[in-house]
C-alpha cells in the first residue's frame, strides 16, 4: 500500500487500513512483557499455570483483542466521550464514598451485583481524556499562564481528593500526576512549574504530620529508615531489595529464587514481581525488560508527536505518562528508592484491573495513531 | 460557522510547546528508567554478596537439637542417672492456626482436661510466634502415631521423639546428684548476659542440684543442629542432612558411689532420718553417701505438683535435705577420739587415771551413763566413759583439742564438687571471744562439755567421715573424693595430700582404743561384721538434742521424736589393716550403739564384701574337707562350693 493511497479520501476508513496503521511493533513489545509477567507467574507458582500464569496470558490475549477494537473507534468518538466518561468517573469516585465497599481499611470498592470494581480506575482514562479535550479547545496563552488554568486545576483536584479520601494514596498520586503531565505538555509555564515544584516541597512536612494515615506515615519513615522495623512495615522493601541483591549478574535460575519461591518476598506476583523477575534473571533479565518498557514509552510518545491533533497530541502522551509513571513508581518502589506504595508494574504484574485500565489506554494510544490525520472538531467551530 | 476559538498561529505554537515538552518528557523518562537501571547495577553487580548472605539467612534456618546429656555412673560403670526416649507433644502458634481449635483437636487424642486446655492456651498465646509449646511428655506410642499422622492437617503440631533425664535408682542418690528440671526465670538470669539459646529450648532441661547442677556444662554437651530450610512463615520445607551440625553428647562422668553400697544404706535407713558416709580410706573416695528419707528425683524432672511439693517440704523428717553436707550436728563421744589425740600430742599421759563413779562435781555435778571405776585413756574410749573426757579435757584445755580436731578435717569444707556443705564448727576460746562479746572469756565450765563433742561442736557426717578415715589411714590428710572422672579424665585423688602432722604412734593408740570399743567397749556386740577375721573398729556417739539451756531431752527411744539424743557411729574395717571408714548419723535416733553402730555394721559389710582382698582373708580359714576323689566325679554332687556359699558359711562360722 503506497502512501498515495493512503492520500486518497476516505482511503484511511477502511478497517483493513485501520488495522494495518496499528503499531504492531507495540504490540509486539506489551506481548513480550506480558510474556515475562506469565514465565514469572509460572516460576512463582511452583511451576505450575495455576492459579496465576494461564490467567495472565489469557487476559492479556483478551486485553489486545479490545485493544485493536478501541483502535479502529474513531478518535472524534474518543473526543466527544471525554467529558461524560470524566463525569461518570467523578460520579462514581462520589458514589464508593457514599456506597462503597471497605477492604481492609479502605474503601475502594464499588460493587454491582457480585460484579466489584474500583471507580478510580475508570479515572486514570477519564482525567487524560477530559484535559486532553479541555486543552484542545484552548489558546496557547490560557495555557501558560492565566486564571483560566484553575479549571484543569479543578478537574485534577477533585478526582485526587476522592481517591485521596478512600484513601488509596497510590492511585490519587498517579492521576494527580498525570494531570501534572497532561497539564505541562500543553505548555504551562515555566513561572508555575518552579512555583509549584517549591510550592509541593514547602507543603510536604505538615501533609506528612496531619494528612496522611498512620500507616502512610509509618511506610515513608521505614522507606528513610529501613532498619527500623525489618519484620514490620519495612519488611517489604528489605525482602525486595535481597531478592533483587542476590539476583546478581545472570541470577538464580528459572524456578530457583529462593526469596520467591519461599514466600520471603511479599506480594511476589502482584506489586513485587519484578523482584521475581530479578532474583531469577539477574541483572541481565532486568535491563532487557526495561528496555521493553522503555521502548513501548517510546513508541506511545511518538504517537503523540506524530498526531495532528491537539487532543489527540495529548490523549497520547498522557497515556503514556501515567504508564511511565507506573513503571518508575512501581521500579523505585521494588528497588527501595521510594516507598511501599500499591502500584503494580504494568502487564507485568498479575492483576486484572489495572492490565485492562493500561490497555485501554494504549486502545486510546492505537487509536490517535490510526486516526493522526483525523480531524478533531468540538461540533463548535474548533479548529484541529 | 461561529467564529473559530483559537486562530491558526496559536495552533502551531501550542503543536511547537507540545512537541518540546513531549521531547522533554521522553528525556525525563529515559531519565528515570536509567536510574532505575542504575539502582540495579549497584544491587545486582556490587552488593550482591551482601544480599545474598541475607537471601541465605533468609532461606536455611537451623533447629537447635539439645546434646544427649551425659550420663553419671557409679564406680564400676553402673548407671546412677540416664537419659530415655520420650514422645512430647507440641503447638506452636503461627499465622493461620487456631490455637484453641488447634487444642481441642489435639484433646481427642491425648487426655487432656479443660484446665490444662485453658492453661495450654494461655501460654501458647504468650509464647513466642512460632515458639513451641509442651503439650505433652511421655505419650504411648500409639497416641504418637496417631498424632503423628495428622501433623499434616493440624498446622503448628509438632511430635516428636526427645530424650529425658531417668534415675533409675529413684531415691538413692536423689541428695548427691540432683535432678534436671525445666528451666525458670532464676537459671537464665544466673547464666549470665547471653545465655546459651538451648536454655530456651522446650525440652531442655537444667540441672538443679547436686552433680547435676554443679557440673551442669559438662553433661550438657554441645547442641546440635539441624539444617532445614524454611519458608516466610518458619514451615520447614525441606530438610538438608548434608547441612546438619551434629551434637557433642554431655560428657560422663563416674562417682566414687558404689551402687550396691549406696542402695545398702537407702535400705537399712529404712524411714529413719539421717546420714551415712563411707570412704576408702586409702585414697578418700567416697563410696557412699546417703541422706535419708529421700525422695524420688524423676518426680522433679516431670514437676512437681504443689501439694507434692508442700509433703516434702512439710515433713520433720526433712527428706529434701542432704543430712551428710547441709546439716550439721553435735558429734557426742565420737569426739572423744580427737580428745585423746589431742591429750596425747600434748604430752598427757595415757596411764593418768580417773575414776568414775557416776558423778563428778566441777561447779555443778557431771554424769555419766554409768559407774566405769578406774579408767585410763584407753578404756575409757573403749566405755565412753564421760567422766574422764570431762577431767582430761580440762587438763589439755580447749584450744589443744580445736587445734587437733581441725587438723582431722572437722569444721573444715571440702571441694567434692557439690556445693551446700556446712561447716560446722569446733570451737576455742578465739571463738567464744568473736562470737560472744559480751561473755567473751572462755569458762573452765565449758571445758567438759567440749570434751565429750556438747556444747559449741557442731559437726556434719562427711567431716566425721574424713576424721575416722584420717584415724584409719594413719598418715594422710586425706581428702574426700565424689567424682571420679568427667569425660575419661581422672580428678584428683583424695590422697594426693600431704601426711597428717601427727604422731603416728598417738594415732595407732586411737586405732587400738577405738578396737576395744568394738571388742570390749560401748558397740561390743552390735559392731560385729560377721565376717570372721575381719573386724571393724570404731566409736559410738550418743549426742543431746539439749544439752544445754534446761530441759534435758530424752535418752534412747522413748520420748517426742524431735527430742531424742542424735545416735552416731564411726568405723573403719578391716581394723588390723584399714580400708574403709564409715560415719553414721541417726537424727534422734537414740543411742548410737542401738540405732547407728547395727546401721553402720551392715552398711560396712556390703562395702567388704565386694572388696576381693578382703573377701579373700574372709574365706581363706574357712576349712574346706579335702574329698575323696571318688566322691568328687559321683553325680549329683556339686564339683566345688560356690563363692556365695562360701560367704555364707564364713558368716556362719564366725558368729562366734
Amino acid at each position: 500500500m503506497t502512501v498515495s493511497a493512503l492520500t486518497r479520501p476516505g482511503e484511511r476508513d477502511r478497517l483493513i487500513v485501520k488495522l494495518s496503521e496499528i503499531d504492531w511493533l507495540f504490540v509486539l513489545v506489551l506481548a513480550l512483557i506480558a510474556g515475562a509477567g506469565s514465565l514469572m507467574l509460572f516460576s512463582i507458582a511452583g511451576s505450575s499455570w495455576q492459579p496465576w500464569a494461564a490467567a495472565h496470558a489469557m487476559r492479556f490475549g483478551l486485553c489486545v483483542a479490545m485493544m485493536i477494537a478501541l483502535a479502529v473507534i474513531d478518535v472524534r468518538v474518543w473526543f466527544a466521550l471525554a467529558y461524560p466518561v470524566y463525569g461518570l468517573g467523578v460520579l462514581l469516585l462520589i458514589a464508593v464514598a457514599v456506597v462503597g465497599d471497605t477492604r481492609l481499611g479502605a474503601t475502594r470498592w464499588l460493587a454491582i451485583g457480585s460484579f466489584s470494581f474500583q471507580p478510580s480506575e475508570v479515572m486514570k482514562l477519564g482525567i487524560v481524556l477530559a484535559l486532553a479535550r479541555l486543552y484542545h479547545g484552548a489558546p496557547a496563552q490560557r495555557a501558560q499562564l492565566s486564571w483560566w488554568l484553575l479549571i484543569p486545576a479543578t478537574m485534577i483536584g477533585v478526582p485526587v481528593v476522592l481517591v485521596a479520601h478512600q484513601p488509596d494514596l497510590g492511585t490519587a498520586m498517579l492521576i494527580a500526576l498525570t494531570g501534572a503531565s497532561i497539564v505541562v505538555l500543553a505548555g504551562l509555564s515555566w513561572k508555575i512549574i518552579a512555583a509549584a515544584v517549591i510550592g509541593l516541597l514547602a507543603t510536604a512536612p505538615p501533609f506528612f504530620l496531619f494528612v496522611m494515615h498512620d500507616y502512610q506515615r509509618e511506610r515513608v519513615l521505614n522507606f528513610m529508615h529501613p532498619e527500623r522495623d525489618p519484620s514490620g512495615t519495612g519488611y517489604h522493601s528489605l525482602q525486595s531489595m535481597i531478592a533483587l541483591g542476590s539476583g546478581g549478574l545472570l541470577g538464580k535460575g528459572y524456578g530457583l529464587g529462593s526469596q520467591s519461591q519461599l514466600n520471603f518476598l511479599p506480594e511476589k506476583q502482584t506489586d513485587f514481581i519484578f523482584a521475581t523477575l530479578a532474583e531469577e534473571f539477574g541483572f541481565v533479565g532486568c535491563v532487557l525488560v526495561l528496555v521493553l518498557y522503555a521502548a513501548a514509552i517510546f513508541m506511545g510518545l511518538r504517537t503523540s508527536y506524530l498526531s495532528h491533533s491537539h487532543f489527540g497530541r495529548l490523549a497520547a502522551a498522557g497515556v503514556t505518562a501515567t504508564f511511565t509513571l507506573y513503571v518508575l513508581i512501581n521500579g523505585a518502589m521494588v528497588m527501595g528508592l521510594a516507598p511501599v506504595v500499591g502500584v503494580p508494574m504494568p502487564m507485568l504484574s498479575y492483576g486484572g484491573t489495572v492490565m485492562m485500565t493500561v490497555m485501554i489506554g494504549f486502545g486510546l494510544v492505537q487509536s490517535v495513531r490510526v486516526h493522526r490525520y483525523s480531524e478533531v472538531t468540538s461540533g463548535k467551530g474548533t479548529f484541529v | 460557522m461561529t467564529q473559530p476559538a483559537i486562530f491558526f498561529e496559536e495552533v502551531n505554537e501550542r503543536q511547537g510547546v507540545f512537541h518540546r515538552r513531549a521531547i522533554l518528557m521522553g528525556a525525563f523518562a529515559g531519565l528515570g528508567m536509567s536510574a532505575l537501571g542504575g539502582r540495579l547495577a549497584y544491587l545486582q553487580l556490587f552488593e550482591t554478596q551482601r544480599y545474598e548472605k541475607l537471601a541465605t539467612s533468609n532461606q536455611f534456618n537451623f533447629k537447635l537439637l539439645p546434646a544427649p546429656r551425659g550420663v553419671i555412673v557409679d564406680r564400676n560403670g553402673a548407671v546412677l542417672a540416664a537419659n530415655r526416649p520420650n514422645f512430647r507433644l507440641m503447638v506452636a502458634r503461627d499465622k493461620g492456626m487456631d490455637p484453641e481449635g488447634t487444642i481441642k483437636t489435639l484433646a481427642l487424642f491425648v487426655p487432656l482436661d479443660e484446665v490444662r486446655q485453658r492453661r495450654l492456651l494461655k501460654d501458647v498465646n504468650s509464647a513466642p510466634k512460632r515458639a513451641p509449646v509442651q503439650v505433652m511428655e511421655d505419650m504411648s506410642w500409639e497416641q504418637f502415631s496417631a498424632i503423628n499422622v495428622r501433623a499434616a492437617e493440624l498446622p503448628g503440631v509438632t511430635a516428636d521423639m526427645g530424650e529425658v533425664r531417668v534415675y533409675p535408682h529413684g531415691g538413692a542418690f536423689a541428695h548427691v546428684i540432683g535432678y534436671v528440671a525445666k528451666v525458670n526465670r532464676e537459671d537464665v538470669d544466673a547464666a549470665g548476659p547471653n545465655p546459651d539459646p538451648i536454655m530456651l529450648h522446650p525440652s531442655f532441661r537444667i540441672g538443679k542440684q547436686g552433680v547435676e547442677k554443679a557440673f551442669d556444662l559438662d553433661l550438657r554437651g554441645k547442641p546440635g543442629a539441624e539444617k532445614v530450610e524454611v519458608d516466610a512463615n518458619g514451615r520447614q520445607v525441606r530438610e538438608d542432612p548434608e547441612g546438619n551440625i551434629p551434637s557433642t553428647p554431655g560428657k560422663e562422668i563416674q562417682l566414687t558411689l558404689d551402687l550396691d553400697v549406696q542402695l545398702r544404706a537407702e535400705e537399712v535407713f529404712g524411714v529413719e532420718s539421717g546420714a551415712a558416709v563411707v570412704m576408702d580410706c586409702r585414697n578418700g573416695d567416697i563410696l557412699c553417701m546417703y541422706s535419708g528419707p529421700s525422695f524420688d528425683a524423676n518426680k522433679f524432672v516431670r514437676g512437681l505438683t504443689g501439694a507434692e511439693y508442700r509433703a516434702l517440704a512439710g515433713y520433720d523428717h526433712k527428706p529434701l535435705f542432704n543430712k551428710a553436707l547441709t546439716a550439721t550436728y553435735p558429734p557426742g563421744s565420737t569426739f572423744k577420739t580427737m580428745v585423746a589425740l589431742s591429750a596425747l600430742e600434748h604430752g598427757y599421759d595415757p596411764k593418768t587415771v580417773h575414776v568414775c563413779t557416776g558423778h563428778w562435781s566441777f561447779g555443778r555435778v557431771w554424769k555419766c551413763d554409768a559407774v566405769h571405776g578406774a579408767q585410763d585413756l584407753k578404756s575409757a574410749i573403749a566405755t565412753s566413759c564421760d567422766i574422764y573426757f570431762y577431767q582430761c579435757a580440762l587438763a589439755i584445755g580447749p584450744d589443744k583439742i580445736a587445734e587437733t580436731a581441725r587438723k582431722f578435717g572437722l569444721g573444715e569444707i571440702f571441694d567434692i564438687g557439690i556445693p551446700g556443705q556446712k561447716k560446722g564448727l569446733v570451737p576455742d576460746t578465739a571463738y567464744k571471744r568473736r562470737r560472744f562479746p559480751k561473755d567473751p572469756k572462755w569458762h573452765p565450765g565449758e571445758t567438759p562439755s567440749m570434751g565429750i563433742g556438747q556444747g559449741y561442736t557442731n559437726l556434719n557426717p562427711l567431716q566425721l567421715c574424713v576424721m575416722t578415715a584420717r584415724i584409719a589411714n594413719g598418715q594422710k590428710a586425706l581428702h574426700p573424693r565424689l567424682i571420679r572422672s568427667i569425660g575419661g579424665v581422672e580428678q584428683k585423688s583424695g590422697a594426693a595430700w600431704g601426711d597428717l602432722p601427727v604422731n603416728k604412734e598417738h594415732l595407732a593408740f586411737v586405732r587400738e582404743a577405738m578396737k576395744a570399743v568394738t571388742t570390749v567397749g560401748t558397740a561390743a556386740r552390735v559392731a560385729d561384721l560377721g565376717l570372721g577375721p575381719v573386724k571393724m573398729a570404731g566409736k559410738t556417739g550418743t549426742a543431746q538434742h539439749y544439752s544445754y539451756g534446761g530441759g534435758r531431752g530424752v535418752h534412747g527411744t522413748a520420748g517426742a521424736w524431735a527430742l531424742r539424743d542424735h545416735a552416731w557411729f564411726v568405723a573403719y574395717a578391716p581394723y588390723d589393716d584399714p580400708k574403709y571408714a564409715i560415719a553414721v548419723l541417726v537424727e534422734h535416733g537414740g543411742f548410737g550403739a542401738a540405732a547407728a553402730a547395727p546401721r553402720a555394721r551392715e552398711i560396712m559389710r556390703t562395702v567388704l564384701l565386694k572388696d576381693a582382698e578382703v573377701m579373700q582373708r574372709v574365706q581363706s580359714p574357712t576349712p574346706l574337707p579335702d574329698l575323696p576323689p571318688e566322691i568328687q566325679t559321683e553325680d549329683g554332687l556339686p564339683d566345688a562350693p560356690t563363692p556365695v556359699q562360701a560367704v555364707a558359711t564364713a558368716t556362719g562360722v564366725s558368729a562366734e
